[in-house]
């Protein structure tokens, strides 16, 4: 019954479409100064915040995106009007042929929700009991409930703790936990807002191969937010960069390494002195005679570079390296705040809202 | 000739009432599963050590008993309380914490005091539940071994307190018993969850506004008010409406009523507390749906 149900609710290609979604926020603001007090209670001054300003995004079924964004970037609003929890002001938002909120006590059967700051399970039980209560609350028949305890279990090595109390897991197996009592009723669709977050590097690996897994043998639509751009270049083939509340860039991560620049770094150790001055390279930092570069290689040579510095200093050893995606982005970010342009590529929509009231 | 059964799928002239009372039992059925699996919950919380187990069954019947006390010392030493005999005080003041102990074992968890799981934005957990918002706060809070503790003595005092008065134990007369006693804890909860709404609004602000509403009606419930004046009573009974708490529905059980239909006025206004209570709490959802939760804190919630 319940497969039926599912395949009368899946003719769309997308298992995410959200179309000119905007959503805003009011917020109070305050002086601080003793003599506005009385303003401040009678007629108080209300900021109106877009946290996402016309946002158009497709997920296909069976796909892994990766969400990012700086901090008030709408990243967690999205992910909000997905779980059903927020209703958009104007636009739409779709998820597995549904409205979230219109539909939410259907929908949210279909979908896994995972939020790094928050836990599901109950925390002065064993993670077995948080297991049972999820069956019985989400109405998960006997039969599939034990295969995929089964399955959760092997994928996510629940074994050694599903018997210890909630409260006494260090932070990467109460992920683990929470993970796979996100996944016992077989969702759909997986959102999973800052899933590493506070995870040793041995954590973080498990949950991610857990992810990756799920994608590749069960076909599970992820959307995944997070901080951390390593993480997500590991497990999405695709990143949105959202940013004051607009998509600023959608597509593989390569094409965001080449739009942006694909930058190279350089780090020279001399045997003392001044750092090499180096035409078409940027110093970055030096340290104990160790001086690090960046350089754009379709501007200049690494040849060239290492030439300019040996006739300037004794090179007793070179390292270069790609930018990693962390700098990558931090490079964007950091542009956004300089000058709040959006890198090329970039998908922003400057129509207004229709107007609700 | 044997009558035709109709089908199944044959709507009939009463198919909307079928309808009707088919989702009506299965959503009964739900809430007897849930309710299983929350007692099992509970009962694991309860039993994870000797010592807690018995501090918390002790510390519970203490607390319930000192709650009216001075009531009852009150009516000892002076014989009766107005119009009431010393047996009656008694027989209101068992009343007055069965209302207490009956959301004690059904709305644990945070979920009498709503505006807590609200204004701590813990209210997105019971949002991510398959489950209709009145069918999960109907379940989840669900506490019938750690949520008992003033369940027993509040049984104790009413038997003790009715056998003492000699009262009929009729049919129609635990019937009304019975009504009144739903309906008080019905305005008790409406309490709770109206002001709690604010909580939607002002989620930092009003925290803590359901657990002082329901402190407000425990302070008030254990005296009889038939002394105050009209404009007093009718505050305790519109207002703050600690007089449904327990002394109106006892005045009309025990006979001290002089109105015909007494027994009825409790029920009647809990309807009412409850109709005004989903309004508002209805329209602070729909608040929460436009603005979300900005806060969250996880203390309090599931443990």
């Amino acid at each position: 019954m319940a497969a039926l149900v599912r395949n009368a609710t899946c003719h769309t290609a997308f298992a995410v479409e959200l179309s000119g979604v905007w959503k805003r926020y009011r917020q109070r603001q305050r002086s601080g100064r003793l003599r506005d007090l009385v303003r401040n209670l009678l007629h108080p001054e209300v900021r109106t915040v877009e946290a996402l300003r016309g946002v158009d995004l497709q997920v296909r079924h069976g796909e892994i995106v990766a969400y990012a964004g700086p901090n008030g970037a709408g990243k967690s609003t999205t992910i909000k009007l997905l779980c059903g929890l927020l209703s958009p002001d104007a636009g739409t938002v779709r998820a597995l042929g549904m409205a979230p909120v219109r539909d939410r006590v259907r929908y949210v059967g279909r979908i896994g929700v995972v939020f790094g700051q928050r836990t599901e399970l109950w925390w002065d039980h064993p993670i077995a009991a948080s297991y049972e209560w999820k069956r019985v609350v989400w109405g998960v028949p006997r039969e599939r409930y034990e295969r995929m305890l089964g399955f959760v279990k092997e994928l996510l090595g629940l074994d050694e703790f599903f018997q210890s109390l909630a409260r006494e897991l260090s932070l990467g197996q109460r992920m683990r936990a929470d993970l796979g009592l996100a996944l016992l009723h077989e969702p759909e669709l997986l959102l999973l807002d800052e899933p590493t977050i506070g995870l040793d590097v041995l954590a973080k690996r498990t949950m991610l191969a857990a992810i990756k897994e799920l994608n590749r043998t069960r076909g599970i639509t992820v959307l995944v937010t997070s901080h951390d751009m390593e993480d997500l270049e590991q497990l999405a083939g695709r990143i949105v960069l959202i940013h004051r509340g607009r998509i600023a860039f959608d597509g593989p991560f390569d094409r965001l390494r080449r739009e942006v620049a694909d930058r190279r770094r350089l780090a020279l150790v001399t045997a003392g002195g001044p750092a090499p001055v180096l035409s078409g390279a940027a110093l970055l930092r030096s340290h104990d005679d160790r001086h690090e570069y960046v350089f754009d290689p379709q501007q200049v040579r690494l040849a060239d570079l290492l030439a300019q510095a040996s006739a300037q200093a004794e090179i007793l050893d070179v390292e270069t390296h790609r930018e990693s995606i962390d700098d990558v982005v931090a490079g964007i970010y950091e542009r956004w705040q300089r000058d709040g342009a959006a890198p090329a590529g970039a998908a922003a929509r400057d129509s207004d809202p229709p107007n609700r009231d | 000739m044997l009558p035709q059964t109709p089908a199944p799928s044959s709507p009939g002239p009463c198919g909307g009432a079928d309808r009707g009372q088919r989702v009506l039992a299965a959503g009964l059925m739900r809430l007897l599963r849930l309710w299983r699996v929350y007692a099992y919950l509970d009962l694991l919380f309860v039993t994870r050590n000797l010592r807690s187990l018995l501090i918390y069954y002790t510390s519970d019947a203490v607390l319930a008993v000192a709650a009216v006390t001075a009531t009852f010392l009150l009516a000892e030493r002076f014989g009766s309380i107005g119009a009431w005999t010393r047996d009656q005080v008694l027989f209101m003041l068992g009343y007055a914490i069965l209302v207490r102990a009956i959301p004690d074992l059904f709305f644990g968890y945070n979920v009498m005091h709503v505006s807590r799981r609200i204004g701590r934005g813990q209210f997105d957990h019971t949002l991510v539940q398959p489950l209709p918002v009145w069918l999960s706060l109907g379940a989840e809070g669900f506490m019938p071994f750690s949520g008992s503790g003033a369940l027993v003595p509040a049984l104790v005092l009413t038997l003790w307190a009715g056998a003492r008065l000699s009262l009929p134990p009729s049919l129609p007369w635990l019937a009304l018993l019975a009504l009144n006693l739903a309906a008080s804890v019905a305005i008790y909860l409406s309490f709770s969850f109206l002001w709690g709404s604010l909580a939607f609004w002002a989620p930092h602000a009003a925290e803590e506004i359901s657990s002082s509403a329901t402190a407000m009606l425990g302070a008030l419930k254990p005296f009889p008010l038939d002394g105050v004046g009209p404009i007093l009573a009718g505050s305790l009974l519109t207002l703050v409406p600690a007089g449904f708490v327990a002394w109106y529905p006892c005045r009309a059980l025990l006979g001290l009523d002089p109105a015909p239909y007494g027994a009825a006025v409790t029920p009647v206004a809990a309807v009412g507390f409850a109709l005004v209570t989903v309004v508002v709490f209805a329209r602070g959802m729909r608040h929460y749906g436009r603005t979300g939760s900005q806060r969250y804190l996880p203390h309090g919630f599931r443990r």
